[in-house]
């Protein structure tokens, strides 16, 4: 998912401690939820499960990011998709379609006995459905924590919040964020300081990136980021089969954009997907607070109804002080 | 092994000022003295605390170090006669603590070192704001802050030379200032943080005891808060992180 856009961005891709994240950061929650359902799972690629078999990865997923969060003194906002664009709708096919052969893949590989390959199935089988929203939705309200409804992508509404000066940067895995115009983008921001690429698991930092920066030092308007990303291919449209982002980036450069669009792809209508990149729907009907924890409405939703330790959930309400924005001790001690 | 009789109000004062923030310690001891450094479960807030052997009618100790149930010290203190005179023994490799005043004969069991949180490193932090008030000043405008808000601002305005805390709640708001005249020393070096006063209110009852207290703040930094228990003879830090200003 996203524009494959690492490529041309490693140069402008900053390590940031966490103590300089501290702030209102807006997450682009299909993302992170996304994150949650594919990683949070046994290594036979089984989800966590209550008793009844319902899907609880999202949920310890949340609980603990925001406890770490909060503990950074980072207030997160969670942005939610609303209607996707007309042209959208090819991809969720396709995704769909992926997510149903991974899913059936799956079952094969567990009757096979190939664990490796039933975990990668798995994950790729991973979707987020409304049950999914709807209980995220539910313990980010009992935690206090802000959600948005965007009017369409999710990340275009964070990317207008940070625009606006109402959240500092987006949390996103995506690069697609930038295509929106979010100023400044975050990635890696996993409880965990690890995250699996390939099945191997690795350290990751979170890192930042600025739209200023990608723009001065690729010498591209934010319009030629685009169409950078359509050559390549978006959420919106498949690329050009054999273009990656360092070849699309020259055509940009070069002048060559519309020309290789008409041979290239000619059924395509980039001009709408660029229109939407640039000024996409987003609203300024929120409105952002965060209120202490609910610890026994979180403890009767997550051990009652779902399952949960009491003491693992305990710990992480522990943890998060039951203050937002209270520092710990541990950025000072060498 | 450790054998010692201290007065009960020397000893409830050190108790107290460790019970501020944590239930559980690892006191170390040695021929000169108690200490502890402990820093309370969410690492929020830490205690340093040293207790001289003069703060004794009699000391003596091995080097050791002891696991220590403050919560369960507490509960005691409630037998204990002011002035009383407490006996601590501890035979050498010995698990139960026995305490002993006015015919009671106590027998603590100790808890076991390694189940305690480590020490925390001394944290190295530049504090370069620095004021010295009464302890009855500070906790009173603990207080005053508590009824307004769960947060204060503690800091030093460096043009008007004034030490200030302000709190601000949902609808009220107050500020109290000292001025160089009304605080022991003051040097003023701009500083301003926010604290939780739900830690400050517990270590402000501690600190209301004390003459003098000295205060270090810096710019969105930890405070600092050190003065002198036991007539002089024990000395406790604490080092309270600080909130994130809400904007």
């Amino acid at each position: 998912m996203g524009v494959a856009f690492r490529d041309i961005l490693t140069e402008f891709r900053d390590t940031v401690g966490w103590e300089a994240l501290a702030g209102v950061a807006a997450v682009d929650a299909h993302n992170a939820l996304y994150q949650f359902l594919s990683i949070i799972r046994q290594p036979d690629g089984t989800p966590l499960m209550d008793q009844e078999g319902r899907t609880t990865s999202h949920l310890s997923g949340i609980l603990f990011r925001t406890a770490n969060f909060l503990e950074k003194g980072i207030r997160p906002v969670w942005v939610f998709d609303g209607t996707p664009p007309d042209f959208k709708q090819e991809t969720i096919e396709v995704r769909r379609a992926i997510r149903d052969r991974a899913g059936e893949r799956w079952q094969d590989a567990l009757e096979r006995g190939d664990i490796a390959e039933a975990y990668k199935q798995a994950r790729s089988s991973s979707r987020i459905d409304e049950n999914v929203i709807g209980t995220s939705q539910e313990l980010l309200s009992l935690l206090g924590i802000p959600c948005v409804q965007a009017p369409s992508e999710g990340e275009a509404q964070a990317a207008h919040m940070v625009e606006k000066g109402d959240a500092g940067y987006v949390v996103s895995q995506d690069y697609d964020t930038l295509l929106f115009g979010a100023p400044v983008l975050v990635r890696n921001l996993a409880v965990s300081g690890k995250r699996k690429v390939r099945g191997r698991t690795i350290s990751v930092y979170p890192e930042r990136i600025l739209l200023s920066d990608v723009l001065k030092g690729l010498a591209l308007t934010r319009s030629d980021l685009v169409r950078v990303a359509l050559l390549v291919g978006t959420d919106f449209n498949s690329g050009i089969k054999g273009v990656g982002a360092k070849t699309a980036l020259r055509m940009v450069q070069r002048g060559e954009f519309e020309q290789t669009m008409r041979e290239r792809l000619p059924d395509t209508e980039w001009e709408a997907i660029m229109e939407f990149f640039l000024a996409p729907p987003a609203t300024d009907s929120y409105s952002l607070h965060w209120n202490a924890p609910d610890r026994e409405g979180i403890i009767r939703m997550l051990c009652d109804r779902f399952d949960f330790s009491q003491e693992r959930i305990q710990k992480a309400l522990d943890s998060m002080g039951a203050k937002a924005g209270q520092k710990t001790l541990d950025s000072w001690f060498s | 092994m450790l054998k010692a009789t201290i007065d009960a109000d020397i000893l409830k004062e050190s108790i107290d000022a460790i019970s501020a923030l944590v239930t559980e310690c690892r006191l170390h001891t040695d021929e000169n003295g108690l200490s502890t450094r402990a820093v309370d479960t969410a690492n929020v807030a830490m205690v340093s605390l040293t207790l001289k052997k003069e703060a004794f009618s009699a000391f003596e100790s091995t080097k050791g170090e002891i696991g220590l149930d403050i919560a369960k010290l507490k509960n005691i203190f409630g037998m204990m006669g002011k002035n009383d005179l407490i006996s601590l023994e501890l035979p050498e490799d010995g698990h139960k603590l026995k305490v002993s005043f006015e015919g009671y004969r106590y027998s603590i069991t100790l808890l076991d070192p390694n189940t305690i949180r480590k020490d925390p490193n001394p944290p190295n932090i530049d504090l370069p704001g620095k004021v010295v008030l009464s302890g009855n000043d500070l906790y009173n405008s603990i207080k005053a802050a508590a009824v307004v808000s769960d947060k204060i601002a503690l800091g030093i305005d460096a043009a008007q030379q004034l030490f200030f805390m302000a709190a601000e709640g949902d609808t009220d708001h107050i500020r109290r200032e000292f001025g160089k005249s009304e605080v022991n020393f003051l040097n003023g070096i701009e500083a301003r943080s926010l604290f939780s006063l739900d830690y400050l209110k517990d270590m402000g009852r501690v600190m209301g005891r004390a003459d003098e207290v000295e205060v270090s703040l810096g710019i969105d930094h930890p405070a600092k808060f050190a003065f002198y228990i036991a007539g002089g003879q024990g000395y406790v830090e604490y080092l309270l992180a600080p909130r994130i200003e809400a904007d």
